[in-house]
């Protein structure tokens, strides 16, 4: 953690090439793994996460203070989301407008098989869309309150106040679960 | 549920957030009341699963160095197409200013597109600093014929990078 601070301190006191590669190796997986949790494939988490380190490149002079770096980065990370999801539309719906061909349906049967089945994607599932990005923000890459405001552009008290619901949510489904995992029990 | 809790203090309390008096007062009250404490306990619950799920997710979701180089070898791609993109659009800009002067804003834009569409860039869009030589004397040319050979010499000379 201590390291991390200082590759983004040397970061944004040098802006470097050298500089700059530090902090892609240390910055770039947690990009990429809020794209995938977020359900975006690996080709276009990687794209995505390109181009934000593309807006790093360039405008890294209008940041300061590293306290506010992953603040501002997923902030960047999040615009670029969106417009990929203007571009793009939720590939549900074509799916359900297009039949699949034997290929195509072996080849997404091949990936879910090869995905690593992760828990927080389960819990994502009972949540909102604006909850999933606080929850992956703050469960799994760690940000505090003061980062998240900045990155979602929201007051501290909505980040807590839907922070604090999306663990109401989550605790009425593990409720549940753990109800039926004991009726399974029983039976 | 209230109970004199707040949702907000709640969240700080479930974080280990909460100022001394608010954790204080909370922990008074849930010794007393078992509706708060099941409340505190489900919530608590939810938390821990949500941190450990987020530690499973730190540790699936990584990259192979190789591929974490083929990523970085992309964005060094993507910053010099941007920035070439954007000079290459920044000599059109003059060439166009120049042009424009003497012929006005629509035949300069033809011009332009005439030069670009008989080069090797084939179209304006296409036109980078690679293809840039040719482009450019392609336009002195039709600024020439235009013009005469001052004018393309002025041409030849604004769009230099």
């Amino acid at each position: 953690m201590v390291e991390e601070r200082q590759v983004i301190e040397s970061f944004l006191l040098a802006r470097t090439d050298e500089t700059f590669c530090a902090l892609f190796e240390t910055v770039c997986v947690r990009l990429r793994r809020y794209f995938l949790l977020r359900g975006l494939d690996a080709a276009t988490a990687e794209d995505l996460t390109q181009n934000v380190f593309v807006k790093v490149y360039q405008h890294a002079g209008e940041l300061r203070e590293p306290d506010h770096f992953y603040g501002w980065l997923f902030a960047i990370a999040r615009n670029e989301m969106v417009s990929y999801w203007r571009r793009e539309p939720p590939a549900l719906e074509r799916v359900e407008a297009e039949e699949l061909s034997g290929r195509q349906a072996h080849g997404l049967w091949k990936e879910s098989e090869e995905a690593p089945a992760l828990r927080v994607t389960e819990l994502l599932q009972t949540l909102e869309p604006a909850e999933r990005d606080l929850v992956v923000l703050r469960f799994v890459e760690g940000l505090s309150y003061e980062e998240l405001a900045a990155a979602l552009k929201l007051p501290m008290g909505t980040v807590k106040w839907r922070i604090f619901n999306a663990r109401k949510k989550l605790s009425r489904a593990a409720g549940t679960s753990r109800t039926l995992r004991a009726r399974e029990n029983v039976n | 549920m209230k109970h004199g809790i707040s949702e907000l203090e709640w969240n700080d309390y479930l974080d280990g957030r909460a100022a001394a008096e608010v954790r204080d007062r909370i922990e008074a009250h849930l010794v007393g009341c078992l509706q708060c404490w099941e409340f505190y306990e489900q919530l608590s619950g939810a938390t821990e699963e949500l941190l450990a799920a987020g530690e499973q997710a730190r540790q699936a979701l990584t990259l192979e160095d190789p591929q974490l180089h083929a990523m970085l070898r992309g964005v060094f791609s993507k910053v010099k197409t941007g920035e070439s993109g954007s000079r290459v659009q920044g000599q059109l800009n003059v060439l166009e200013t120049v042009l424009a002067t003497f012929f006005g804003t629509q035949t300069a834009i033809s011009a332009l597109h005439a030069a670009a569409r008989n080069s090797p860039a084939r179209s304006l869009d296409q036109v980078t600093p690679d293809n840039w030589e040719p482009f450019l004397e392609r336009l002195a040319t039709i600024a020439g014929a235009m013009c005469g050979s001052t004018f393309a010499g002025l041409v030849r000379e604004r769009g230099q990078f």
